[in-house]
């Protein structure tokens, strides 16, 4: 490589050092302790494969169970009209069902792609499920068309002050909330749910399991 | 349009990558110089992606293209033309998006530092490593982070701006850029340790042209961490400036390998040893920078600022696995055949002290490190939801600071190879006289406070000496040589020595906040005064002020019957959460007297429950952190060592090193091998 180096004018000294340096570290390298930094790479990859693997099966932020200081206490009322029907909505009708508060806009795009997932918890056979959608930052015209457009026919309710979700908590759409048939708040969720692991949830509540 | 024109720039850039990759693989397995000069021009193609597509989203957020899905959920008509402009780092899309402008600006300067060695294997390697970095964050953009997807269904009118924490300080705007200035940065050193694993020369020539990219980076990423403090304490309202978030730590993790590096580098240039363990600090700075990026992009643990958004961890991962891979694949399989020859004659040495530097720092980053993913090994055992907070870093990390403020007073007064005790005494005498006198001032004025907090002035004054005495004795001696005074604190030993007293600055600043704080508040009417830590504050009264995108309510402060200061809560019409509280700091040279409005009254009549934390020395954090940049400005600067002199014919004082004293005419490697080839 220093015969590139050789007669070009124009070369920095720190470049002929590059050849140079070379010759001198390959030629003188390899004869006390050879092994000491083979050995301490296996060890490290090791250690790394471990925590790698750890970092992989760590669940992912999308349905991802947050601390809330509402965990295990009762949900705050939610009485309104639905903006869909305009029928008149309290949430203490659905006691002794498993419900999951939701709180979205039409212009945010995890509401969008997690309403598949809501539709599916809304209708998992045996009805002891509903889900009850909670307007954050948003006005009823869009929001009525978002839910003709996406599907799902639960109560959706404005929230014009943010008084609700000042409540809850809510920092930003989405954000849902899993009550137990008691009314009691079972888990938060920011970002998207998923219908499985809610259903999980549900089923380890029901068998008695404890919640988290 | 927009998102037509980002997109296209987006899948331009990963093609010009991928294409600028194969072309370099084949030059360098076919040995082409063709091909490698080929390869490099790539560079200005993903520039050109990389701006074209920055400003796509840009040209969107000002013009409120809420076709963007990145824009209807992030701009707004409310939010001001300069946070609107720095939504594009506010959310994860589009901090990928500055990521790869960055990382692309970096690219092109390398190609142009470099471009009469386009051909050199080892040039070409680094860029190859590079042009890869960038085709996985072109790449991201594609997959997870498209910041181009557009909304489904009807385009909105309007959307909620930035979140109203990210709209509330100019600081937002310069920290984040600064921040990844320094982070992508270390793709550079990156790219061109792997090169040189690759390519066998493990000379020091590649080191030289690093140096000072790792340097560039290193100063970056010490702006933006401290910045980041600045935005916390003048934002977040608690009245602090580091929380050991996971977000905090990610950004200090890589600072501290960088660090670790920027000294041992120091003993490889001038005694050819710790080859290998620079190497291995320089590729894990960068793995540390990837594994930051996945702990607060993942969402796996929880953070004031994690960003909400899934589906980019496991292309991190997976991302953070090839770096590791290559790494330790490189190191394992080159390792033993680089390490060079040579011992440390004596531990009293510079380079005894340097390995002790980076002993500590490796263990200061171990310590972070643990803490930051502690609670996720913990969940994976046992599947314990566990916090590790403050006191467990600082507890930690105290003595390792100790250590490291007493190793920045003593290794500028080592030589190199092996210390006399004369030698030592008569270099640390005024140091640990600054040291003595310091303690026995505190002492004296009845400073309270642990032996920790004294400890650390004591420390502190025994390194600023230690630096001060440098910087003198080489700007007498430049003065002496004829150079001016400014040459002595140029270059990489006195810049070096700038960035130390930085460092001081802060540490002092830090204990003594921590030691000295007070933090009350006070439920008071209108004309209401109280007093705390010697300050008195009085109370005048609410007013409401109303902005384009958020109503305030403002408290009227007097401190010290002096000036009126305005803490307030404001209520972004986007945000329901309760309002954002915004402090208002008096700060001088002494104390800073934080308010802010702890509770605003419910009805008419009520108190105000307003917030004051009065800490001391504040101030000196930000200035240390300015003195550092300064440092690092300097040190990057051609120093009297660089000066393009002769190095066969000038005269022999003038390529001594500034930094070992004068006493020792060795000349650097680097001039001694320009000797030989031009002998040649």
């Amino acid at each position: 490589m220093s015969e590139r180096s050789d007669g070009q004018p124009g070369l920095s000294a720190a470049g002929a050092a590059a050849g140079a340096g070379a010759g001198v570290g390959a030629g003188v390298g390899p004869r006390r302790r050879r092994r000491t930094a083979l050995y301490s790479a296996l060890a490290l990859g090791l250690v790394m494969t471990a925590f790698v693997g750890v970092l992989a099966t760590r669940k992912s932020a999308m349905d991802r169970q947050a601390r809330s200081p509402l965990l295990g206490l009762v949900a705050p009322p939610i009485v309104g009209t639905g903006i869909v029907d305009g029928a008149p909505f309290n949430l203490s009708s659905l006691l002794g069902k498993y419900v999951l508060v939701n709180f979205f806009a039409s212009w945010c795009i995890p509401c969008q792609q997690e309403q598949p997932q809501l539709v599916k918890f809304a209708t998992e056979p045996g009805g002891l499920t509903a889900v009850v959608g909670v307007l954050f930052s948003d006005t009823p015209g869009p929001a009525k068309a978002f839910m003709l457009a996406n599907g799902g026919t639960w109560p959706v309710l404005d929230d014009p002050d943010g008084q609700l979700a000042l409540s809850y908590g809510v920092r930003g759409p989405p954000e849902s909330y899993l009550l137990n048939p008691d009314g009691i708040v079972l888990a938060k969720f920011i970002g998207g749910v998923d219908a499985d692991r809610l259903e999980q949830l549900v089923t380890e509540a029901s068998s008695g399991g404890s919640s988290s | 349009m927009n998102a037509l024109l980002g997109r296209n720039a987006v899948l331009l850039g990963l093609l010009a990558c991928m294409a600028g990759v194969i072309t370099l693989a084949f030059g360098l397995r076919r040995g082409e110089d063709r091909l490698l000069k080929a390869g490099r021009t790539y560079t200005w193609l993903i520039l050109g992606a990389a701006v074209i597509a920055v400003a796509a989203m840009e040209r969107a957020l000002i013009t409120h293209d809420f076709s963007l899905s990145y824009v209807a959920q992030n701009g707004g008509r409310q939010v001001p033309l300069m946070f609107t402009i720095s939504t594009m780092w506010g959310a994860l899309a589009g901090s990928i998006l500055l990521w790869t402008l960055v990382l692309a600006l970096y690219i092109t300067a390398v190609a142009v530092k470099f471009r009469k060695r386009a051909a050199d294997p080892l040039v070409a390697w680094a860029t190859l490593v590079m042009f890869t970095v960038a085709a996985f964050f072109f790449a991201l953009m594609l997959g997870p982070a498209n910041p181009f997807t557009k909304v489904s269904g009807a385009i909105p009118l309007n959307g909620p701006g930035p979140n109203p924490l990210l709209q509330d300080h100019p600081l937002m705007v310069i920290h984040p850029p600064m921040l990844y200035a320094g982070y992508v940065g270390f793709t550079v050193p990156f790219a061109f340790a792997v090169a040189a694993l690759v390519t066998g020369r493990l000379g020091e020539g590649w080191l030289l042209e690093t140096r000072r990219w790792t340097l560039l980076a290193w100063g970056f990423l010490t702006v933006g961490i401290v910045l980041g403090g600045w935005w916390s304490y003048q934002v977040l309202g608690w009245g602090g400036f580091w929380a050991w978030d996971p977000v905090e730590n990610a950004s200090f993790l890589p600072w501290l390998t960088g660090t670790a590096f920027l000294h041992s580098v120091m003993v490889q240039e001038r005694r050819g040893m710790l080859r290998v363990w620079n190497l291995s600090l320089l590729l894990a700075t960068f793995s540390l920078t990837i594994l930051g990026t996945f702990l607060t992009r993942s969402g796996v643990i929880d953070s004031v600022h994690s960003f909400t958004e899934s589906a980019i961890g496991p292309w991190i991962l997976t991302f953070f696995v090839a770096v590791l891979a290559v790494s330790i694949g490189l190191i394992g399989w080159r390792g033993d055949r680089l390490r060079s020859p040579g011992a440390i004659d004596s531990p009293i040495s510079r380079e005894g002290a340097f390995l002790a530097n980076n002993l500590l720092f490796a263990a200061f980053a171990f310590v972070v490190l643990l803490g930051t993913v502690f609670p996720l090994l913990v969940a994976a055992i046992n599947g314990n939801q566990i916090t590790i907070g403050g006191p467990y870093f600082n507890e930690m990390t105290e003595p390792i600071v100790f250590c490291l403020l007493f190793l920045m007073a003593v290794a500028p007064a080592l030589p190199w190879r092996k210390a006399s005790p004369e030698l030592l005494r008569q270099r640390l005498l005024i140091p640990a006289w600054a040291a003595g006198l310091t303690l026995v001032l505190c002492v004296a004025l009845g400073l309270r406070g642990g032996w920790d907090t004294l400890a650390c002035f004591a420390l502190g004054a025994f390194a600023a000496a230690a630096a001060l005495r440098q910087l003198i004795l080489s700007t007498r001696r430049s003065m002496a040589d004829g150079a001016g005074p400014w040459r002595g604190i140029v270059g990489r030993a006195n810049g070096g020595m700038i960035v130390h007293l930085g460092v001081v600055v802060i540490a002092v600043a830090f204990a003594a906040s921590a030691a000295y704080g007070v933090r009350t508040e006070f439920s008071m009417q209108p004309g209401q005064s109280e007093s705390v830590a010697g300050h008195r504050v009085t109370f005048l009264g609410l007013h409401t002020v109303q902005h384009a995108n958020r109503t305030s309510l403002v408290a009227d402060v007097r401190v010290d019957g002096g000036q009126v200061y305005t803490p307030q809560i404001s209520n972004y019409p986007a945000d329901p959460g309760g309002g954002i509280g915004t402090p208002s700091v008096r700060s001088t040279p002494v104390d800073d007297v934080y308010l802010t409005i702890a509770i605003a009254p419910q009805k008419p009549g009520d108190p105000t429950v307003i917030g004051v934390t009065v800490q001391p020395l504040i101030m000196w954090l930000w200035v240390g952190g300015a003195l550092m940049a300064l440092g690092t400005l300097l040190a990057i600067a051609p120093g009297r060592r660089r000066r393009p002199v002769m190095p066969a014919s000038a005269p022999v004082h003038d390529v001594a090193r500034p930094d070992d004293g004068g006493r020792q005419l060795r000349l650097p490697a680097g001039t001694s091998a320009a000797v030989e080839v031009r002998g040649t």
